[in-house]
């Protein structure tokens, strides 16, 4: 439901991003959009897309490199935004995300081409203006059952408690890592995660070799649109009561 | 009930994808800091920790969860092995993503649950 647009000049990590909703879209996409909004100071949202045919229909993301592409387009589903999750997670708005990627984005081409988009398109650049100089939360993407998922975490450090082993296997494997490293980790905190939201799934549709358009360069088979899923419904319904008729 | 099977044709051009990767990436390897990327990748695919059942919502979460704190921690001896500011002082106030207004409704949620779970034992 979102077009997200970047341009760079150089392979070097410095973007931003047009963020605009198709027409049509119902409340929770455009929260979507405010979520992510919020945590891109790179971004400026736009008004919506005002050409009916044209770019994504309802539902689908578009994530576009510009000027010259790729673009991936994805279906989202499991839209939760953040007002409806009661998480109590929260970071600076602004400051920039770790990004967490799935191993299962290095082993196939299309997975790599969609790593790079989230990466530099969610991906918050340095030196960005308007972001904050401190990094307090995580952005997951993982690979499951052909559909990516899109969780946020905020990274809460707490002094480490004294081990009671109570923690089991977080706590020693903390304390492994501690062993190992410096000796200076001593005064270093523990970290948790603190789910902040949205969530979304998306899953992977097309990628063409443009901005927008060009050679389609991958097909997700697995796909089926949600129209013809309501479409194949109705006709089963629709054979039913012909039988019926009869 | 004459439903067409849909078959589409896979396309995976894995060449040309490779070549527009080349064109459009940034590094993210050793030849730049990890300050200017800020991404890792996880030690295994998650999916292989979820297992088989995907509609076990605490497993996968669980596993997602192991994923972002791995991330977490390893990002974070990186950015401090380059000296980039890390950790937030405490007293380095800002403008978060949700206001307080949100945090409010948010404790008032979390304050309900654990009341409604008191009452109910």
């Amino acid at each position: 439901d979102a077009a997200d647009d970047s341009s760079s000049v150089k392979p070097r990590n410095k973007q931003r991003v047009l963020m605009l909703t198709s027409r049509g879209v119902t409340y929770r996409h455009r929260h979507l959009l405010k979520d992510f909004a919020s945590m891109m100071p790179h971004g400026r949202v736009d008004a919506k897309y005002d050409q009916k045919k044209k770019l994504g229909e309802l539902n689908e993301l578009a994530l576009s490199k510009a000027p010259n592409g790729p673009t991936c387009k994805f279906l989202v589903s499991n839209i939760h935004t953040m007002e409806e999750l009661a998480f109590s997670g929260n970071c600076l708005k602004g400051s920039r995300p770790i990004l967490s990627f799935d191993k299962s984005f290095d082993t196939e081409p299309h997975l790599q081409v969609i790593k790079q988009l989230f990466l530099q398109i969610m991906g918050v650049p340095p030196l960005q203006k308007r972001s904050k100089p401190f990094i307090d939360h995580v952005l997951s993407f993982s690979v499951a059952d052909g559909r990516i998922f899109l969780r946020v975490y905020q990274v809460q450090e707490t002094e480490p408690t004294k081990k009671d082993g109570a923690e089991g296997e977080e706590a020693s494997e903390e304390s492994k890592k501690k062993k190992s490293k410096h000796a200076d980790k001593a005064k270093e905190f523990d970290i948790s995660l603190l789910e902040i939201g949205p969530r979304c799934v998306l899953q992977p549709i097309i990628i063409q070799e443009g901005s927008f358009g060009g050679a389609l360069l991958y097909e997700n088979k697995h796909f089926v649109s949600p129209n013809q899923v309501r479409a194949d419904l109705r006709r089963k319904g629709a054979a039913k009561s012909n039988s019926r008729a009869e | 009930e004459d439903l067409v099977p849909r078959t589409r044709i896979n396309i995976n051009n894995t060449t040309g994808l490779l070549a527009s990767l080349k064109r459009f990436a940034i590094p993210t390897d050793g030849s730049t800091t990890f300050a200017s990327h800020q991404s890792l990748a996880s030690k295994e695919p998650t999916a292989d920790v979820i297992g088989e059942d995907l509609m076990d919502d605490i497993k996968r979460e669980l596993a997602f969860y192991a994923q972002a704190l791995d991330a977490a921690k390893r990002g974070r001896a990186l950015l401090k092995a380059e000296g980039v500011p890390f950790s937030r002082p405490t007293d380095y106030f800002a403008e978060m993503v949700k206001d307080d207004g949100h945090m409010e409704k948010v404790k008032a949620k979390l304050i309900e649950e654990a009341s409604a779970k008191k009452a109910s034992a």
